[in-house]
């Protein structure tokens, strides 16, 4: 019995290994890199150049190509955000909490994009650039919990403590998004002032670049997230023997 | 890394286990693969340098600090188990006298016996009291008493909270020559009636007669364990 | 054992009722700030009423906290509660005292401040009969709790950090929009004269939800302070 739950333990000490994601990411990196610019190429020339124009909304409707990506990968993040949390506080794995960490500020910087192209798009359509509708409030609820996030966790000397703390934190977060965005929807068409909302279903025309672009966030975000939790690697593991020859290689 | 009793270590019913304890703190190793057994009716005395991870180690018997690996046993059980009964078995005294000063100190000492669900006459704690010689303080605020005195509150929770396992972190820290040997002499009474004591001292204690000594050491991690005569 | 922490808590509190009686003002003097920096006009105040009774609320409850925890914290206590009693049961005693000795008295000056904000006069200027009163001490009666409970998970979580009143605040306002939402909401529409039983019952979900998860949260994050 013991040893078979040691056994598990193991099992996921190798699979959380600062060593090996160190050494293996060094060897995804160049080829995440090379796969996500083709995208990304691909789909900003797609979507900003030969996509049709809106009839409605001109040729900013293109702003959406980077908006809708962006914010279904602030609200993606979050939600990794608290996996890596259970992750590392039930089978008390150090690269979960690490991932954990590493995400918070890409997500949050997601989050900043999303709601700065959703005013970029909200000048023209509105007629001003910040409007509370429901969408928007709730990424910005959502940039607030992504930003108490890194305030707890930056507050702790003992990282450990700062590690299990803020992952408490997430959690709790992550279970609250849906109820916030639930409420805000809610309230929002209480407060019915203004609203232009999406208008049936989207022409396929503009659906592929979508989807290409889409896929192009996701990767950027895995990158932004390896380089970061590498970094967070160096940090912790300064002192471990593998680090060091790793560097002075 | 073995540790040695001087009394025949049958597996008795109160008996702590510590095997192979890791702790880290920052990802600096503080205390590794320490193996440690107490036996019920011992006394150990824990000592090393400032550093060397007395405080944590205690912390973490008390289940307060998270250890990496390793285990720590109760009767058997995990301390986590509630078969261990631990919460209830175990005294911790921590630097922290954990005394609210907006109450009195028999408020106080009722409040922790209450929350052990043992009830404690009024005059169980005068007599602890004047054995003290703060009988006259009992109805006196917390805040209002001398650092000695306040010492003197902490340590008569030992007589009137009936555990079986004394974690104390510096206990003769402080004390007057009366009230350090009132404490050895609590101490080898309770030992003698099957508790387990683990007590942390800098110096060495008159008239305390100690079952096993446990050194830790700084940084290279080797912590020796020798059974006194 | 749970009787036993919330007797402590209370006995502490008494002990201390100057420092408990504090929030109590903080409520009633922002709320009368309002009149001050906007208008004092009947009208107007009853229309930001709803609003401005439910945030001063939320942020009397967020101030609050600091008193059931940190004292314990410093002083070793929680420490000993963690170990002698289970964390879910001292989470759950803190949050119950602070509710009574602070929640439950904002709900009880409430009408003192619906007085102030004009609650009770119809548009045209009219005493009403049965004012909106009784139906927003019942949004604070249900939503106040919730507030609690939220906000001591922020409190636990912040014990061990180096800095922290703000940080509370930064952590867990995001988590209290949808109880401002709809506690407000209930005295909006009470206003408008609609229904608010749907609001006044996602109030009350809310509460429940929060009361069966939130005690497991606040054990774990008080854990962690200590460790």
């Amino acid at each position: 019995m013991a040893n078979s739950s040691m056994s598990s333990w193991r099992w996921f000490h190798q699979l959380g290994s600062p060593k090996w994601f160190y050494q293996k990411s060094a060897k995804w990196l160049p080829w995440l890199w090379a796969i996500t610019t083709m995208l990304l190429a691909f789909g900003l020339y797609y979507s900003l150049y030969a996509s049709p124009v809106d009839y409605q909304q001109g040729n900013s409707v293109r702003i959406m190509y980077i908006h809708v990506p962006a914010a279904a990968l602030s609200m993606v993040g979050y939600l990794s955000m608290a996996v890596c949390a259970v992750i590392g506080l039930v089978w008390k794995m150090k690269m979960s909490f690490m991932a954990m960490r590493a995400i918070a500020p890409i997500g949050a910087l997601f989050t900043l994009i999303t709601l700065f192209t959703g005013s970029l798009w909200g000048l023209p359509t509105w007629g001003t650039w910040w409007e509370w509708d429901a969408r928007m409030t709730s990424e910005l609820v959502l940039l607030f919990l992504y930003l108490g996030f890194i305030a707890l966790h930056s507050s702790f000397s003992d990282r450990n403590k700062a590690d299990r703390s803020a992952a408490i934190l997430a959690i709790v977060g992550a279970i609250n998004v849906p109820i916030i965005y639930g409420s805000v929807k809610w309230w929002n068409t209480l407060h019915q002032a203004y609203s232009v909302t999406k208008k049936g279903a989207i022409a396929p025309e503009m659906q592929t670049p979508l989807f290409i672009m889409i896929g192009a966030f996701y990767l950027l975000f895995a990158i932004m997230v390896i380089v970061r939790l590498r970094l967070e690697i160096i940090n912790r593991e300064a002192k471990s023997k593998w680090l060091q020859a790793e560097i002075t290689l | 890394m073995s540790s040695k009793q001087s009394e025949p270590s049958s597996y008795s019913s109160s008996c702590l286990e510590v095997k192979g304890l890791t702790i880290s703190r920052n990802e600096q190793v503080l205390l590794e693969n320490i193996d440690l057994s107490f036996t019920s009716g011992s006394i150990t005395h824990l000592f090393g340098e400032n550093g060397a991870g007395k405080t944590s180690l205690m912390r973490a018997l008390a289940g307060l600090l998270n250890h990496d690996s390793g285990q720590i046993c109760w009767r058997g059980f995990k301390t986590s188990h509630p078969e261990a009964n631990f919460s209830q078995d175990l005294l911790f005294l921590a630097h922290n006298l954990a005394m609210k000063s907006e109450l009195t100190i028999a408020e106080n000492l009722q409040f922790y016996t209450d929350l052990r669900g043992k009830s404690v006459s009024r005059s169980e704690i005068q007599t602890v009291a004047s054995e003290l010689r703060i009988e006259s303080l009992l109805e006196r605020h917390f805040a209002e008493l001398s650092a000695g005195q306040q010492h003197k509150v902490s340590l008569s929770r030992l007589v009137l909270e009936s555990a079986k396992l004394w974690v104390l972190d510096e206990p003769f820290v402080n004390l007057d020559a009366r009230t350090r040997d009132w404490l050895s002499d609590k101490m080898m009474n309770f030992a003698k009636k099957g508790g387990v004591v683990i007590f942390t001292s800098h110096q060495a204690i008159d008239g305390l007669k100690i079952h096993q000594k446990v050194s830790l050491t700084h940084k290279d991690r080797n912590e020796q364990s020798e059974a006194a005569a | 054992m749970f009787i036993t922490l919330l007797k402590r808590e209370l006995m502490l509190a008494r002990r201390n009722w100057v420092a408990v009686l504090i929030p109590l003002f903080f409520f009633i003097m922002v709320v009368s700030l309002f009149p001050f920096a906007v208008s004092p006009e009947a009208e107007f105040l009853r229309q930001i009423a709803p609003g401005v009774i439910w945030v001063s609320a939320l942020l009397a409850t967020l101030l609050s906290l600091d008193f059931f925890y940190r004292g314990d914290y410093q002083d070793g206590s929680l420490e000993q509660l963690l170990i002698m009693s289970s964390p879910t049961q001292v989470a759950l005693s803190k949050v119950v005292a602070h509710w009574l000795v602070t929640g439950l008295p904002l709900v009880l000056v409430s009408p003192l401040l619906a007085g102030l904000m004009h609650l009770n006069y119809s548009p045209d200027g009219i005493l009403l009969e049965r004012g909106h009163t009784p139906i927003m001490m019942f949004s604070l009666l249900l939503g106040t709790p919730s507030l609690c409970l939220l906000g001591a998970i922020g409190m636990s979580l912040s014990l061990g950090a180096s800095r922290n009143g703000m940080l509370v605040a930064v952590m867990i306002l995001p988590l209290y929009v949808p109880i401002l939402i709809f506690g407000s909401a209930v005295i909006t529409a009470s206003l408008g004269n609609s229904g608010y039983n749907a609001q006044l019952a996602i109030l009350a979900a809310i509460l429940l939800f929060a009361l069966t998860l939130t005690p497991f949260a606040i054990g774990r994050a008080l854990k962690v302070a200590v460790s």
